[in-house]
């Protein structure tokens, strides 16, 4: 099917997208890889209504965010405090590189977000504006933008705490 | 330091943490199935929708071959209650279906699934709830119209109750127990399947809504 290579092909090209949805969604590998499927397999079965007027990076941003912050699972019921240990296995290791702890604690701190602020977070990232932002998530660039300070100063005051624990 | 500061590292720490899939593997994820909750309820209206055909058939094949009249009504308002209950499941799956391929932006999908999963929730609560004084009033209208005796039934219950009126303190007592029962039973049995994940879904959308101050 033309569609099928299509689609594998673009998604091949752009799966970092939905790694970093993953990645920072889920702590445990085997969910980070079920979450990868199930974005894979909402955005296939979205992919014939996508007629090209968006970038496709930008539309699978949305896909694996919505499939992301829908995506509850029984077994997440898991501790609510996250440390360097629920960290990714390659970022676990001890490091002396400041900078590396410092990423690593905010990281946890992200981590701590509830689901619409590690989304918003995710979108502030990758470098979309506000207005793009808030047309992803169906709020106004105002409420971005104050949701974006907010999170700052959340993360802000978390940082450090991370950084005694990890 | 601040988000603004670490931004490239925490980018480059998101963006390299996996290992590439390759076109091979994302071919083979396409072969599987979704676990999402859409998919979930999806399954569930699928096999209600079978069970009430199934009934459907059954019952209106009963109501058409019986000869006795009490059968014949008690089993044909229950095929027309299985057709109305079949209808609904089949409108709701293809609101579903609906649903799967559309990206919207995330707080138009999260209204919409909550949405759905409550009106599945809703209905399946209200015909239940429908089906329990329908069948106790069919119950007793229909022994009173064409008593079936069954001598064992009967000699057993002369043993326990000496007069008619402790025999409907029993039936009254037993029915309003078994209302009761089924009451909570199938508000638990929905708040297991779908309460959690709907106060998530409101979670999230309250959320959303915070007007900026």
């Amino acid at each position: 099917m033309p569609a099928e290579k299509d689609f594998i092909i673009l998604l091949n090209q752009h799966q970092k997208i939905i790694h970093k949805v993953c990645n920072l969604y889920m702590d445990a590998a085997a969910d980070r890889e079920d979450l990868f499927q199930e974005i894979t397999l909402q955005a296939w079965k979205a992919y014939g209504n996508f007629r090209g007027d968006a970038k496709f990076s930008t539309w699978l941003y949305r896909v694996a965010l919505n499939t992301a912050i829908t995506y509850f699972r029984k077994e997440k019921k898991k501790p609510e405090i996250f440390t360097s240990e629920h960290l990714p296995e390659d970022r676990q290791a001890e490091t002396t590189d400041p900078v590396e702890e410092q990423v690593k604690a905010l990281y946890a701190a992200i981590g701590d977000l509830s689901r619409i602020d590690k989304a918003i977070v995710m979108l502030y990232l990758e470098d979309y504006s506000y207005n793009e932002i808030g047309d992803m998530m169906g709020i106004t660039a105002n409420n971005v933008a104050v949701k974006m300070n907010r999170i700052k100063t959340k993360l802000r005051e978390q940082t450090p705490k991370h950084m005694q624990t990890a | 330091m601040e988000l603004d500061q670490l931004k490239y590292h925490l980018n480059q720490k998101l963006e390299t943490a996996h290992l590439n899939k390759s076109a091979e593997d994302i071919a083979a994820l396409l072969k599987k199935r979704t676990r999402s909750v859409v998919q979930k309820l999806k399954g569930s209206v699928r096999f209600e929708l079978i069970c009430a055909l199934v009934f459907l058939f059954a019952m209106a094949y009963v109501a058409v071959t019986t000869r006795f009249w009490a059968l014949k009504i008690y089993f044909g308002v229950f095929s027309i209650l299985c057709a109305v209950f079949a209808v609904f499941l089949a409108y709701l799956l293809r609101r579903i279906n609906q649903l799967g391929n559309t990206i919207l932006p995330v707080k138009s999908n999260l209204e919409r699934l909550q949405l759905i999963v409550k009106e599945f929730v809703k209905r399946y609560f209200q015909f239940s709830m429908a089906l329990i004084p329908i069948c106790f009033v069919f119950s007793v209208l229909l022994s009173h119209t064409e008593p079936i005796r069954i001598p064992q039934v009967e000699k057993m219950a002369s043993r326990i109750f000496s007069a008619p009126w402790q025999l409907w303190i029993f039936l009254i007592g037993y029915m309003i127990s078994l209302a009761i029962f089924v009451y909570f039973f199938t508000k638990w049995y929905l708040k297991k399947l779908y309460g959690n994940y709907l106060t998530e879904l409101g979670k999230c959308i309250s959320e959303l809504e915070e007007q900026p101050a």
